[in-house]
Order: structure tokens, then C-alpha cells, then sequence
């Protein structure tokens, strides 16, 4: 089966400070994959290629080959990338807008007027995101008064009301309590039915737990993939087998 | 041996020094305003409420007087109107333009420039406006004179530009970056993002920018009363803007050189003189409640979505009605084309074409607003550089100002400054410091603060018709450099108290902790902890106070400045001459005198200049050191 999207001889450079090593990484369609490492180690780099966000960064140079559906993003509109590849964060950033207006705010960008079109992707996001039976009766409430959890869901499925391909995760439970991430895990787990999850964790336990394929990098080099099972049970690197024994990191 | 557990004589005196100096600062405060209410009972029992309000006859000199201000009202709200018509749309533009959309070089640049553009004096911009602006509008749309509502638009526009730009600049960067990556995020455009979540997440502190920039054109006296025409007439038709408009401010201006004291119409200006208090209070507690909305975090205004779309309706139905009154039926269809077919297009386009239309307008909106204050500086340096001389500098003036030089105004400003200093800078650093540092919520802070707040947003020249009531002519001083220097220092106090109290607030109380917990007495902790830390913050706020006192020509143009006098004397109870004085009766009263008004423009502006700049490098040094 060929990935749904992959890397190939991927570098990256801030300035003159390299960031990524030749990075070749394939991701499955409706799975989901967890990359982990010890911080600094470029995971969330590498998740912000896949949809560009690093054209943000001003000097942030990217040589090699990122291929969505066999096509090399690096060519596309980064708009309509986006909209096909979309992004959680660490931190909730739910719009200080209402409810309602934080998940239709996609569908309006993209062109979608109908007040009924609306509701019912709002509605349908909201359940995708196991949210819908906690604040249907406030949609037009602010969005800032949900809870951190609530809020790391709203902002999953304003993700989801897009209609992405793929969702790109950057350590969405960092900031959140135990139970909260409980639920965000369910949460990503129910997804993969549906969408291609790629998931930045420190917590290597969650890597174990949703994902089926995990990345370990180290110092901008990715050095193993596998199974999630073979990652944790046999290693093939001893660098692997001594972080998730937690003998450093 | 006993523990000795009781504040020593020296504590309790120096906190009676502080509180000497809040007693100061608020008995100054409240006698202003009770003088000012007081003296203006009078007309409002002569006409009455409703007499004073809803006359639109203002002719206090006629053989049957008659004071209704409804006129003077009126204007003063069409010429605020149209010059935020002007300012905000161009201001907004400039603000998400730098920041947006400029390289943070480019900001680095333009935003602390158009910010030292707020310090220009107003009478420099009356006289620009005078000299060139109502020309130009004089000869562009034919007519009689230039001088109308339009041009004092244009130019109160233009003068509250700097501060709705750089308010709202700062309410613009301070919206959360995350923001932005979650609606890119999301697939938006920057277009989109900045349109839809980062313009609507910094609404409330765009609305404080607009608030300040109507407070200032509100209270602008001289720039509007060199350029508006100063005819006391309500326009007619309503909406021709080419009609002569005389605002509240403007009157106190005119007249108030010129009437007896004790007569009727003497009251009737103390009238007007309340009403902008009035006006100043309502402004302010505007602001307050936009502030409190903005910590909070609430959105200013939130309907559903219903009543949204019908208050659309109705505003467009009504822009459509007024448009067919006022343009005629043509232009009016047309516009109404144009609009309905930006907003059809508006989702037909691709989202590159909406983008790049989109940032074209803000990119020609944020070049005009250079371009206009680059022409007005340019203008007024290149005619008048070569008025510049030593004899210029150092010589009185010949022949009513069309000869010899600036010397004696330019002594007299610094003269009135410092004294003006000297008077304000111990009582309001020492009102705030007891304010902040001694005092929790007594009744004589809230009253002081109350006050102070209310001062803060009054027109100068409410400060003017004060001294020249009570000090000028109640105490018999006479116009005398002692009455100009203590109207200055009333009208800097709420900008010192202000600001002082804000740099001790931002002293972060774990500091204060620390220095009680060594056993540091309360003194001693604010000597040595909290006045150092925020000496940089209080300095600057002095200085722009320096630098707004030395532009001021409405404070001192009743109370302390002669146009002519040709020596200095350091006495307290003689005039003075005055640079920005000398420059409005150059420019309205001495025909011929072209070359000496630039250059007395060029050296007030480059004195006030220096004053700001002299304040940005200290703070900067002061920066270094803190680090």
C-alpha cells in the first residue's frame, strides 16, 4: 500500500542551525503514527512540514521531498494544503469567538454560506469530537469559557469541520489534566477510523498506548521506525531501547 | 531593654510629605472643577437648561444677547465625525499594515516616527492647515475660502491619526500569536486570518484607539480655530461640509480675550467650558468600560446573529437613503454597484485575487498616511531651514514679527516649561507614590483618582479659561509668566500622576515583599526598591509632559503671552513671549510675515522634538541598565 504521505531526504535549517537530518518517513493511511524524542529533537518540526507551517518562520530553509497523495507539497498553495492537512497544537487556541463561530470559522474561510450546511457541520464536527453532548445548549456561548480539556476537543473538531485528510497533532494533552487526556486519547483513537493522525508526544506511554507506527528521533535524525509494538517490546537501537527504558531524555 | 516596636518620628514624616502631596494634587483637582461648575451656574439660570442646549442662536454680543449652544454643539460633532470619517479607516489600515504585514525592520522605523508625530504641536498644524491645506481646497473646489468644515476635518484627522495608529498597533500585535497558526492552521488565508480572527481579537483596544483619537480631536482648540472658519452656524444643508464651523473649543478661544468679566456672557463661556467637562467625562467613562471589557476579556458587543443581520440591513438602508439625499440618485446606484459587487465577487474570486486586493488597499491606505505626514514635515522644514539664522535665534522681533528674530519666545517657552515643571513634577510624583505606595482605597484616593481621570482627557484649554478667571483676573495677577506656568502644571499633574502611578504598578510586588521580609521600613523599600525600578517609566512620562507643555498655545494665551516684548525678565508677575503664540498670531494676525512663521514652526517643532527624543534615549538607557 503506498503511504498516504511521506518524506524523503527531508533537511531543514533555521539560518545556519541544521534542524533535520534526511529524513525518509512514510505514513499510513487511517493510522495513526506517534513521533517521539526528547525535546529539541525536531519532532515538532517535523510535523509542521506537513502542512507548511514552517513558511512562517522567516529563515526556515527545507530541501528534499514531502509527498501528499503523490504529490510534492512544497509545489502547492499552502492554503489549500492546509485545508487538506490540518493542525492541532500544544496549547488550546480556541478563537475568542462563540463555540459555534470557532468551528464554522473553516467552512466560512472555504466559501460555505448555507446557514444549514453550517449547523450541521458544526454539529456533526462537535460529535466527532465527543463534545456535542457538553455544550449543545451554549453554542453561542464564548469558546473561552470551556475548560482546557473541552477546549483541546473544540479545537479538534474545528479541525475535523474542515473535512482534512490527514491531522497533524503537537503534543495536544502537554497542557492537559489525566482525565482530560484520557479522553483526548479515546478521542484519537475513534479518528484513525476515519483520518490519518500523526502525533507528536513526550509522553511515551500515549505513544504506546493510540498510535500503530512510532518514530524515535534524536538530535534531528530519525533513528528507528517500526511497529509501535516492535518499538517498545524489541528495538533494533540501543539509543531506542535506552530512552524508552527511560535511561535518558 | 525594651523591643522598640513602634514606627519611628522619621517614617511617619516623610509619609505626611507624601500625603501633603496627594492633599495637593486633590484639593487642586476639585477646586477646577467646583470653580469651573460653579461660575457657570449663572447662565444656566439666565437661559435655562434647555435654553443653553437647544438654542441654536449664538450671539452673546448682540444688543439682545442670546447664548444657545445648540449650534456650537452640533459643530463640534460634525467636525469630530469627519474627522474620524478620515482617520480611522486610514489609521486601521496603517496599524495591521505595520502590524501585519511590514517587515519588523520597516516597523521598527515607522512606528516610533509616526509616534513622534504626536507630538507635533497643534498650532503647527493649524498653521499648516491655514497655509496650505485650506489653499489647496480653496483652489481644488472653488470656493470662496478654504477655511470650513471639511479642512478642520481634514486636519483633526490627520492629527489624531498617530494616536489611532499606534493604539491600535499595540492592540493588534498584542492579539495571541497562536491565533494565527490556528486559523492558517484551518486552511485561511492570511487575508482570512487577519480579517475574521485577529482584527475582531483586538476590537476592544481598536475601539480605545478610536475613543483617544476622538477625545483629542474633541478637545483641540487651535488648530481648528485657525482653520474652521469659526462661524457659528449650523451647516445648511446638514451635510455641506464646505460650510464654516465653529466648535466649543474654538469659542473659548475667540472670545474669551474679549469679554467682561462678570457679564452674562462671561457665564455663558464658563457654560460652554462645563459642557466640555461633560463631554470629557462622558469619553472617559467610555474608555474606562472599553478597558475593564478588555481585561475581562468579554467582547465589547455580542448579539445573535439575527439581530446582527437586521442592524446590517437597516445601517445599509440608511447609508442608501442618505446617499441619495446628499449625492443624488446616479452616484448613489452606482456606489451601491461597486458594493454590492465587491461583496458578489467577494466569494467568486480566487482567495489569492481576494488576498491580494485586499493587502493593495491597505498597502495604498498605509502610503497615503506616510505620505501626508512626510508632506507636512517636508513643507514646513523646506521654507523654513532658510529663516533659520543666528539673528533669528538670538534677536527680539522688529516691525510686528516680519523682522528680526525668536529670541524673547523662545526664553519665554522654556521659562513657562520649567517653572511649570518645577510646580508639577513634586506634587504629582508625590500624590502618586502616596497613592500607589501608602494609601488603599480611602476616600481621598478614589477622589483624587476620580478627579485626576477626568482631568486627564480635558481640553488645555478649559485649563486656560480657568487661570485666566481665577488667577488672572480674580487674584488681579494680571496675564503674568506665575498664571501660564501654574495653568501648564494643572494640566500636566493628571499626565505625571498618571504615569508615575502606572511605572510604580508595573514594580512587581514580590519585590516589595522582599525588602519588608529583610525588615526594610517602608521608606526604606521604596527609596532603595521601588523608585529605582521605576524611575524609567516616570521619567518618560515627565518628559512627553515637558514636550506637550512646550506646544501648548491654548493654556497660556490668556493667562501668560504677549505677542511682542522685547526684553526678558525673569519677574514672575510680567508676560512672556511665547514660540507657539508667536506662531499663531504670525500666522493669523501679521500678513506678510510668511518666512518668519516657518521658522518659528521649524524651531518649535524641532524643541519639542528634541524633548521626545531626549525621552526615548533615556529610556533606552535606562533599559540597559535595568538588565
Amino acid at each position: 500500500m503506498t503511504p498516504i504521505l511521506s518524506t524523503r531526504n527531508l533537511n531543514l535549517s533555521y539560518g545556519s542551525k541544521q534542524v533535520l537530518y534526511d529524513i525518509d518517513l512514510p505514513f499510513e493511511e487511517k493510522s495513526v503514527t506517534a513521533l517521539i524524542g526528547p525535546s529539541g529533537c525536531g519532532k515538532s518540526t517535523l510535523l509542521r512540514c506537513m502542512n507548511r507551517m514552517n513558511d512562517l518562520i522567516a529563515d526556515c530553509k527545507v530541501t528534499g521531498e514531502i509527498l501528499y497523495r503523490g504529490e510534492e507539497i512544497m509545489n502547492s498553495d499552502p492554503v489549500l494544503l492546509r485545508r487538506k492537512i490540518g493542525m492541532v497544537f500544544q496549547r488550546p487556541n480556541p478563537f475568542p469567538k462563540s463555540i459555534y463561530d470557532n468551528i464554522a470559522y473553516g467552512p466560512r474561510a472555504h466559501g460555505t454560506k448555507d446557514a444549514k450546511t453550517l449547523d450541521n457541520i458544526v454539529e456533526n464536527s462537535l460529535k466527532g469530537a465527543v463534545l456535542w453532548d457538553e455544550v449543545k445548549d451554549r453554542l453561542h456561548e464564548s469558546a473561552l469559557g470551556l475548560s482546557g480539556g473541552q477546549q483541546q476537543r473544540l479545537c479538534i473538531a474545528r479541525t475535523l469541520a474542515v473535512n482534512p485528510d490527514v491531522i497533524l497533532m503537537d503534543e495536544p494533552c502537554s497542557a492537559l489534566d489525566p482525565i482530560a487526556t484520557t479522553k483526548i486519547e479515546n478521542l484519537i483513537m475513534d479518528l484513525k477510523t476515519k483520518y490519518t493522525v500523526i502525533i507528536v508526544t513526550h509522553n511515551m506511554q500515549q505513544a504506546a498506548r493510540i498510535s500503530d507506527t512510532t518514530g524515535f528521533m534524536y538530535l534531528g535524525k530519525l533513528i528507528e521506525t517500526g511497529t509501535t509494538g516492535t518499538i517498545f517490546s524489541n528495538p533494533k537501537e540501543e539509543l531506542t531501547e535506552r530512552y524508552i527504558t527511560g535511561r535518558f531524555g | 531593654m525594651t523591643a522598640q516596636l513602634t514606627t519611628g518620628w522619621r517614617e511617619k514624616g516623610i509619609r505626611s510629605v507624601w500625603l501633603a502631596a496627594a492633599l495637593i494634587a486633590a484639593s487642586s483637582v476639585v477646586f477646577i472643577l467646583g470653580y469651573l461648575l460653579l461660575t457657570s451656574l449663572p447662565i444656566f439660570f439666565e437661559t435655562g437648561i434647555v435654553g443653553f442646549f437647544f438654542n441654536t442662536d449664538w450671539n452673546p454680543t448682540g444688543s439682545t444677547p442670546s447664548f444657545g449652544i445648540a449650534a456650537l454643539l452640533i459643530d463640534t460633532l460634525l467636525v469630530t465625525f469627519g474627522a474620524m470619517v478620515f482617520a480611522v479607516p486610514l489609521g486601521l489600515m496603517a496599524a495591521v499594515f505595520l502590524a501585519y504585514l511590514a517587515p519588523p525592520k520597516l516597523r521598527d522605523i515607522v512606528k516610533p516616527a509616526i509616534e513622534l508625530l504626536a507630538g507635533i504641536p497643534s498650532v503647527v498644524y493649524g498653521f499648516f492647515g491655514m497655509i496650505v491645506l485650506c489653499s489647496f481646497l480653496q483652489q481644488t473646489l472653488d470656493m470662496p475660502s478654504g477655511f470650513s468644515w471639511l479642512a478642520a476635518s481634514i486636519l483633526l484627522g490627520i492629527m489624531a491619526l498617530p494616536t489611532i495608529v499606534s493604539v491600535s498597533e499595540d492592540a493588534l500585535f498584542a492579539v495571541p500569536k497562536d491565533y494565527n497558526e490556528a486559523s492558517l492552521g484551518l486552511g485561511a488565508t492570511k487575508w482570512q486570518t487577519i480579517s475574521r480572527v485577529l482584527v475582531p481579537a483586538a476590537a476592544s483596544g481598536i475601539s480605545a484607539a478610536v475613543i483617544l483619537g476622538m477625545g483629542r480631536a474633541i478637545g483641540e482648540t487651535m488648530a481648528v480655530m485657525m482653520v474652521a472658519g469659526n462661524a457659528a452656524v449650523i451647516p445648511s444643508p446638514i451635510w455641506d461640509v464646505l460650510s464654516p464651523v465653529r466648535t466649543l473649543t474654538a469659542t473659548l478661544g475667540i472670545e474669551l480675550a474679549e469679554v467682561a468679566s462678570g457679564s452674562m456672557h462671561y457665564y455663558a463661556l464658563f457654560g460652554v467650558a462645563a459642557v466640555l467637562l461633560a463631554i470629557t467625562l462622558g469619553v472617559n467613562l467610555i474608555s474606562v468600560w472599553i478597558t475593564k471589557r478588555i481585561k475581562t476579556g468579554r467582547p465589547l458587543v455580542s448579539m445573535p446573529a439575527a439581530a446582527r443581520r437586521i442592524l446590517i440591513i437597516c445601517g445599509m438602508l440608511i447609508a442608501f437613503t442618505a446617499g441619495i439625499v446628499i449625492l443624488g440618485i446616479g452616484p448613489t446606484l452606482l456606489a451601491a454597484a461597486v458594493f454590492a459587487g465587491f461583496f458578489l465577487l467577494r466569494d467568486r474570486v480566487s482567495h489569492k485575487v481576494a488576498e491580494r486586493a485586499a493587502f493593495g488597499v491597505i498597502y495604498a491606505g498605509t502610503a497615503l498616511v506616510v505620505a501626508t505626514l512626510i508632506i507636512i514635515l517636508a513643507d514646513i522644514f523646506i521654507h523654513g531651514l532658510p529663516a533659520i539664522s543666528w539673528e533669528f535665534l538670538t534677536t527680539a522681533p522688529r516691525d510686528l514679527g516680519r523682522e528680526g528674530g525668536i529670541f524673547p519666545a523662545i526664553v519665554g517657552t522654556l521659562q513657562l516649561v520649567g517653572g511649570a515643571i518645577l510646580l508639577a513634577l513634586p506634587v504629582g510624583i508625590g500624590a502618586a507614590v502616596y497613592l500607589n505606595e501608602y494609601s488603599a482605597g480611602t476616600f481621598l484616593t478614589r477622589l483624587l483618582r476620580t478627579g485626576n481621570d477626568l482631568l486627564a482627557g480635558t481640553p488645555s484649554i478649559v485649563f486656560g479659561v480657568f487661570g485666566f478667571a481665577f488667577l488672572v483676573i480674580f487674584l488681579g495677577w494680571g496675564v503674568c509668566l506665575l498664571a501660564g506656568m501654574i495653568c501648564l502644571a494643572l494640566m500636566i499633574l493628571p499626565t505625571i500622576i498618571k504615569t508615575t502611578e502606572e511605572a510604580l504598578r508595573s514594580v512587581s510586588p514580590s519585590l516589595r515583599e522582599a525588602s519588608f521580609g529583610l525588615g526594610a521600613t517602608r521608606w526604606q523599600t521604596i527609596k532603595n526598591v521601588v523608585l529605582p525600578s521605576a524611575a524609567p517609566g516616570i521619567l518618560t512620562g515627565t518628559i512627553l509632559s515637558i514636550g506637550r507643555a512646550a506646544g501648548e498655545t491654548a493654556p497660556i494665551m490668556f493667562t501668560a503671552v504677549v505677542f511682542s516684548k522685547r526684553f526678558i525678565s525673569p519677574d514672575l508677575f510680567e508676560p512672556v513671549m511665547a514660540l507657539p503664540f508667536h506662531l499663531y498670531v504670525l500666522s493669523t494676525s501679521v500678513p506678510g510675515a510668511q518666512t518668519q512663521q516657518y521658522g518659528t514652526a521649524v524651531v518649535l517643532i524641532c524643541l519639542v522634538l528634541l524633548i521626545y527624543l531626549g525621552a526615548i534615549l533615556l529610556r533606552t538607557h535606562f533599559r540597559k541598565k535595568l538588565i
